[in-house]
């Protein structure tokens, strides 16, 4: 029997068939996107492409059975509950030598993925340059380092703060969120004083790679600061803004304008914790949250909750995440083919799997064409109001730009050590002081292990 | 012994050898190969190339220099003190009441005494991880709705309290596999002893003391040996239920291991190495068990 997609299928009534009706089809749109790149076969018919994931909806079992029905090719897919497990599975079948053609990466890993060999740049394949052209300037700044492009976008994402509306004109201030770090306060104090909230203000601040320190960096990076500068010397000293940021963020603990329970929550546990209704902002968290909070078959405040940017001139952070072709792959034409359409255009030439996750999960494209689309915008404003989030994007700084040292291999097990120190400064066993001192140890400790 | 057939010895080594291969497979070779990888420098890289660069004991060297996992291991003590003693105890207690021919219990209630041990360890970990949580975990509200509590306790964001919620998790689980044990045993001795006993005048507290204690020694000595192997390796709950923190604060032997080894920068050399120390932690505590309790045994 012929494997299915194979170069000269026999002419069967069915093909004669499919044959017709794409001959009937033939637009000029269709000759167009027959002649790109996404639209060509790669040679060879391998028996099956293994991609190693980690699980979001059903986005994965929809666009493999899209490749599979374009190309009749089947994939092997390894999809895994969370981030953890996926980073397990793919690197034992890396070092056992299985075959993986197709994997993503948390932003913190890919400079390990790389240093260890198991990420391949992509430079050269057939329609990369497109692909370039059309990044964001988050998703550049993520996939190209050393001269080298290491994969395609899957999605990207900035801070913001979220308020509940009703509590905040509860508290006096309707329609009048805060515009400086000052104000939070002030408007906290007031909502505290009123009975409005017990603790007006929940941080994201559950230890983790982006969610306390990424609270952290964030605040720093809006009050004109970096973790790192460029050289990646910690800018952790006497008088500088991380620490200033730090002792400021510790006064609203002490004060008890912040729940304490911040330094347990991550996102998904803080944003259900928002939703009870018992705070008036949370902070800072990926834009998309929003769409938990303003979920109506999950949120009892659904529709109360608003998008803010961040103080000032709305400085934030962001990221792009990718999908990487992983060196074990053995056909690496279709191993390509294969990430473009996980993090790329699909054979009609759409940014497909874009535009789903923008449809169905608000997350932001690392695509111009797609963040700047009327799909999205039409899908976002049933949770946002559009317009506020966009501008988010605009103010949005890529993390490693105030974090320079997130692409070296030693950054995990400093962020380890930082989770240590802040989640004690929050807590009050030590002061921000110490903190920052102990940081600044760490890093040596961490760079020599 | 008719000619061609096989001594008592060779038979019973032959019969042992299907076990014997499955031991050396399936535990001592992972063992030595783990050895073998703590003495060399092991990253996925090196893995997948099988070019491992003999390194000497510097993994070992390195471990030592490494505050955090001399931190993981106090940690790894106290779990293993605090859920042996409450294993033994709870275990031990339970078992004495659902053995007492005074006390009536359901088929239903033994079954459901026995459960937890059958709940796979990192389904525990994140029942607890939902019963425990600070907002919308059950433990809160019942205690709350009782009136125990003023307010919603933060239990993983405290560290005695995360470490407490962690092992009172592996206890739940585990506690059941004490009870069958001692449950089988207290079966084992004989209703006149106890009969003697009391003709003698003794008190269900001498008893206790004098006659159950002793007897269920052999058994006492095989569940610390196995509750603290096992304790030593707690790993599902960690994972399940607080990741290692609040910070620090729950980090144990294994969670370090793990981290090592298989997040990046992916050290494996250096994980082996601490799983060995904790192998021999493992092996010198087992050792010490069976010096201490089941030589007493033998004298009683």
């Amino acid at each position: 029997m012929r494997a299915p997609g194979s170069v000269h299928p026999s002419l069967s009534r069915r093909r004669f068939v499919q044959g017709a009706a794409a001959a009937g089809l033939l637009s000029p749109r269709a000759l167009l996107a027959q002649s790109t790149p996404w639209a060509q076969r790669p040679s060879g018919n391998p028996q099956r492409l293994t991609f190693v994931v980690w699980q979001y909806g059903k986005i994965y079992e929809q666009i493999a059975k899209q490749f599979e029905d374009d190309w009749g090719v089947k994939l092997n897919q390894i999809i895994e509950p969370n981030v953890e497990p996926q980073v397990a599975k793919l690197t034992t079948m890396f070092a056992a030598g299985d075959e993986v053609d197709v994997s993503l990466s948390p932003v913190q890993y890919l400079a390990s993925y790389i240093q260890q060999g198991i990420v391949q740049p992509i430079d050269g394949l057939p329609g990369l340059d497109q692909y370039v052209k059309d990044f964001t300037p988050f998703a550049r700044a993520t996939a190209q380092r050393d001269g080298k492009t290491w994969g395609l976008p899957y999605f990207s994402t900035a801070w913001v703060f979220i308020y509940n509306d009703e509590l905040l004109a509860k508290a006096g201030f309707k329609g009048k969120p805060f515009k400086s770090y000052p104000e939070l306060v002030e408007q906290a104090r007031k909502a505290k004083k009123d009975g409005v909230a017990k603790y007006p203000i929940l941080w994201i601040a559950g230890a983790g790679f982006e969610q306390l320190p990424g609270t952290w960096f964030n605040l720093t990076w809006n009050r004109g600061g970096v973790i790192f500068d460029k050289q990646l010397n910690l800018q952790l000293g006497a008088g500088s803004v991380a620490r200033e940021t730090l002792k400021w963020w510790q006064s609203t603990f002490k004060e008890e304008l912040a729940d304490p329970n911040s330094l347990n929550l991550r996102f998904i546990p803080a944003c259900k914790a928002f939703n009870a209704g018992q705070h008036v902002y949370l902070g800072t968290l990926h834009h998309y949250y929003i769409s938990l909070i303003n979920d109506q078959a999950q949120s009892p405040i659904a529709g109360k909750g608003r998008v803010l940017g961040l103080p000032g001139d709305g400085k934030t952070i962001g990221y792009t995440m990718l999908y990487f072709l992983t060196s074990a792959t053995k056909n690496r034409e279709w191993a390509w083919k294969l990430l473009q359409y996980l993090g790329g255009r699909t054979k009609n030439g759409e940014y497909t799997q874009a535009q789903r996750l923008a449809q169905d999960a608000m997350l932001a494209s690392g695509y111009t064409p797609v963040m700047e689309s009327e799909l999205l915008r039409r899908a976002w404003a049933k949770w946002a109001d559009v317009p506020t989030v966009l501008d988010v994007f605009r103010k949005a700084t890529n993390f490693a730009e105030v974090v320079p040292a997130v692409y070296q291999p030693w950054y995990p097990r400093w962020s380890d050590a930082i989770n240590v120190e802040l989640t004690a400064c929050l807590s009050g066993k030590i002061t921000a002081d110490q903190a920052c001192d102990n940081m600044i140890t760490a890093l040596a400790t961490a760079k020599r292990a | 012994m008719r000619e061609g057939e096989l001594s008592k010895g060779r038979l019973a080594l032959l019969l042992n050898l299907p076990a014997l291969a499955g031991l050396l497979l399936i535990l001592a070779y992972p063992i030595a190969f783990a050895g073998y990888l703590s003495l060399h420098t092991v990253s996925i890289r090196q893995l997948r190339s099988g070019e491992l660069p003999f390194a000497g004991l510097a993994n070992f060297a390195r471990l030592s220099e490494d505050p955090l996992f001399w931190l993981a291991l106090r940690h790894t003590l106290v779990f293993v003190a605090a859920s042996v003693v409450l294993e033994m105890v709870i275990g031990l207690a339970i078992a004495l009441v659902i053995s007492d021919e005074r006390v009536w219990l359901s088929r239903l209630t033994r079954v459901l005494i026995l459960i937890p041990w059958a709940v796979p360890p990192v389904v525990n970990g994140l029942l607890w991880s939902f019963i425990v949580n600070a907002q919308f975990g059950y433990l809160n509200r019942a205690l709350y709705k009782l009136g125990l509590l003023s307010d919603y306790v933060n239990w993983l964001g405290h560290p005695w309290l995360a470490m407490a919620t962690v092992v009172a998790a592996y206890v739940w689980r585990t506690t059941p596999f004490n009870i069958l044990l001692y449950h089988a045993a207290l079966q084992g001795i004989p209703a006149q002893v106890y009969e003697a006993a009391a003709v003698d005048g003794a008190s269900p507290g001498q008893s206790l003391r004098l006659i159950t204690l002793p007897l269920l020694r052999p058994v006492v000595a095989v569940t610390l040996i196995l509750r603290t192997t096992f304790s030593f390796m707690v790993f599902d709950e960690i994972l399940a239920i607080t990741q290692g923190g609040p910070g620090n604060d729950t980090w144990v032997a294994a969670w370090y291991t793990y981290r090592r080894a298989f997040q990046p920068p992916f050290d494996i050399g250096l994980g082996a190495a601490s799983a060995w120390v904790l192998a021999v932690m493992v092996g010198l505590a087992a050792l010490v068990y069976v010096r201490l309790v089941y030589r007493r045994v033998e004298y009683a």
